[in-house]
């Protein structure tokens, strides 16, 4: 027998899960992305590098810039372009506009009804009015800093190999900073909130995360040594899906907020490492469910980090002076830390400046098989305790804790 | 207070953009609700309880069986569907993509493709009479606000039959085709996004779709030729969110 899930909602994009039932037991489980691929790597081929970066950002909404940053990453280091401190600054703080805008949307909007039994924010803005105002307040700020850096709040194109089309005004970054430190009571109260939660989902067995806390040369694992991607993950097709599965050395792994903190802790903002340590108990178990977590104390971590980094650009002033990129043949990757987790751009240019060959691989696909293994461990658990539509409630809440965002996963090719 | 209008939102394969842009609208959001009630919307509710909308909004391209069946069932259950951005209305960057629909299969998941069945990319235009088009990648959210408070209010939206270039001149931005040799497609796009990618200093990439009528393409192409642009340059960046038209 199989139980079908229907379409998850409060989840972006398209996607559902098969619980396969042998003998009264859960069998099997099967998460299905069901949105159709849009063949991102077929249509930067042959693209000249410039324009590559603003398509890209159309792989998804919700991260945009993550994927404008990861391109223009891979882009510079196949042209051995080396860019100076102000413009990664400025980056960084279009990453961490980023994690605010897709950070507070997942608490708020999708989660915390869960927390509180609705169907979704705006039902339950009638009680919680406050609660939905204070992530919509996060969320809002997380967007200015994404027009700023972006250029627009979707899929600006003002990113470039090589800098930026528009810098910002002193005024802007003198409001990020003012901002900034209001704001960090709303993330500090959203960590009291989703302390609370129960742990559910499985326990992940292996993290693996970028080697700097926004984007990085290489990725680190829960094992020791630096390696690139092609080194310990493989992805294969599936026939129920058309996302692909990624494994590390065979095994499933966790991308995103969690991983992120059990591994790099140390690169934390003050609050937000004191944050970390006051439930590092309960995050070094490993249950999925505790990402929710790990994305609140981000919260922190992002405005905390935001306010340095407008202080640092102000004190020493902005120049707005883009480095020159000379095309020449190579090969680059790009790895940045998307709101969910890691995110790989892989390119080979030819010395014209057009794109030979490209791979890109997304968080959601990265977690693929770990959402299937703690969808499983959930199943198991809940089937015949529970009647069937608290258990699908359970699953649903499991698979959002990934916070998976299924519009990104079904465009992968090894051409 | 008057009855309130039934609003779906139905997300078919796109990146998902156009869906959020209206959870960006904020507080205008909570002044849409006034007029409108959202029966459905997966990415925010867990709730679908409709099965007649007032108003239905279609966003993204229909490439599997599944987006097409939802296509069809927002079309027979509504009475005002309107594409939304521009996947809907010119199929954006997927519907790019010139290969038969094996091929690029078999490009993406190897030699045996996959079994699950996946359609050529095309604009829900393609498939359904809709009633209004706005196109956008994604629109600007300003825009959808005004046309669905316009249908509440029982006025036909209107549709802009500007170029981008008019919302430069509007805004006083310098023009990047003319003073920096930047190829800009403003002057072939439909205007509706305020030019703000002109105002980062940079070319339009024309994410709004082509304006049809007493714009002149071939002048452009003139001008991207004149300013050492090649052929295929030129003519992929023309078609990149247009090989569709409403
Ligand atoms: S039109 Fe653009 S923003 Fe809208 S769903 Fe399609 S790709 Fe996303
Ligand atoms: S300027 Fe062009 S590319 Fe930019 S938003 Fe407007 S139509 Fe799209």
């Amino acid at each position: 027998m199989i139980i079908e899930m229907r379409e998850f909602t409060r989840v972006e994009g398209n996607g559902k899960a098969e619980i396969v039932i042998e003998d009264g037991e859960v069998k099997d489980v099967r998460l299905q992305i069901i949105e159709g691929p849009r063949f991102f790597e077929l249509l930067t081929l042959g693209r000249h590098y410039y324009d590559v970066p603003d398509l890209e950002a159309r792989i998804c909404a919700i991260c945009y810039l993550s994927h404008s940053v990861a391109s223009v990453i891979g882009i510079e280091r196949a042209f051995g372009v080396e860019v100076p401190e102000e413009i990664t600054l400025l980056r960084e703080l279009g990453l961490i506009g980023e994690f605010l805008e897709s950070h507070s949307l997942h608490l708020y909007l999708l989660v915390a009804p869960d927390v509180f039994g609705y169907p979704d924010a705006i039902r339950m803005a009638t009680k919680h009015g406050e609660l939905v105002k204070e992530g919509l307040a996060l969320k809002a700020f997380g967007n200015r800093l994404r027009v700023m850096v972006g250029g627009r709040e979707i899929h600006g194109i003002n990113v470039k190999p090589g800098g930026f089309g528009r810098y910002p005004t002193v005024e802007e970054l003198e409001e990020i900073e003012r901002e900034s430190e209001v704001l960090l009571r709303l993330a500090r109260r959203a960590v009291r909130l989703f302390a609370q939660l129960d742990p559910y989902g499985a326990k992940a067995k292996h993290f693996v995360a970028t080697d700097g806390y926004l984007w990085g040369k290489k990725l680190i694992s829960d094992e020791p040594g630096e390696f690139h991607y092609t080194e310990r993950i493989e992805e294969r097709s599936l026939v129920y899906s058309f996302a692909k599965q990624s494994r590390y050395k065979g095994e499933a792994f966790f991308v995103g907020a969690l991983p992120r903190l059990l591994l790099k802790s140390e690169m934390l903002t003050p609050t937000a490492r004191r944050l970390f340590e006051e439930h590092r108990e309960k995050l070094e178990t490993g249950y999925v469910s505790y990402n929710n977590l790990a994305q609140a104390i981000e919260l922190v971590y992002s405005l905390e980090r935001a306010n340095e980094i407008a202080k640092t650009l102000l004190d020493r002033g902005i120049e707005g002076e883009n480095v020159p990129v000379e095309p020449r043949e190579g090969e680059g990757i790009g790895y940045v830390e998307a709101p969910r987790g890691l995110l790989i751009h892989h390119y080979r240019i030819d010395n014209s400046g057009n794109i030979a060959y490209s791979n890109i691989i997304t968080p959601t696909a990265l977690n693929h098989a770990m959402i299937e293994a703690s969808l499983l461990k959930e199943a198991r658990e809940l089937y015949g305790e529970v009647d069937e539509g608290r258990m699908i409630g359970r699953l649903e809440e499991t698979v959002r804790a990934f916070d998976p965002c299924i519009s990104c996963s079904v465009h992968l090719v090894k051409l | 207070m008057m009855e309130e209008l039934k609003l779906g939102v139905f997300e078919l394969t796109d990146c998902g953009g156009c869906a959020l842009n209206i959870l960006f609208l904020y507080e205008k959001l909570f002044d849409l609700l006034e007029f409108y009630e959202i029966t459905e919307f997966h990415m925010a509710t867990s709730l679908s309880e409709g099965n007649h909308y007032d108003v239905a909004l279609v966003t993204g391209t229909v490439s599997t069986q599944r987006d097409l069946n939802l296509l069809k069932e927002a079309r027979n259950h509504s009475e005002y569907l309107i594409a939304l951005g521009t996947c809907a209305t010119h199929g954006s960057v997927q519907g790019s993509v010139e290969l038969p629909i094996r091929e690029k299969l078999k490009a993406v998941y190897g030699d045996g493709g996959n079994p699950m069945r996946a359609l050529d990319s095309k604009p829900v235009v393609e498939y359904v009479a809709v009633d209004f088009a706005l196109p956008g990648c994604p629109y600007d959210k300003e825009e959808v606000y005004q046309v669905l408070m316009d249908i509440a209010k029982g006025i036909e939206p209107v549709r802009k039959d500007y170029p981008v270039c008019l919302e430069c001149k509007l805004n006083e931005y310098e023009c990047v085709l003319v003073k920096r040799g930047l190829p800009c497609l403003g002057p072939i796009t439909y205007g509706g996004c305020k030019a703000v990618c002109v105002r980062s200093g940079l070319g339009c990439i024309g994410c709004r779709g082509p304006l049809p009528g007493e714009v002149n393409p071939a002048s452009e192409y003139e001008i991207l030729k004149s300013l050492g642009y090649d052929d295929e340059y030129i003519i992929r960046k023309f078609k990149t969110f247009a090989r569709w038209e409403p």
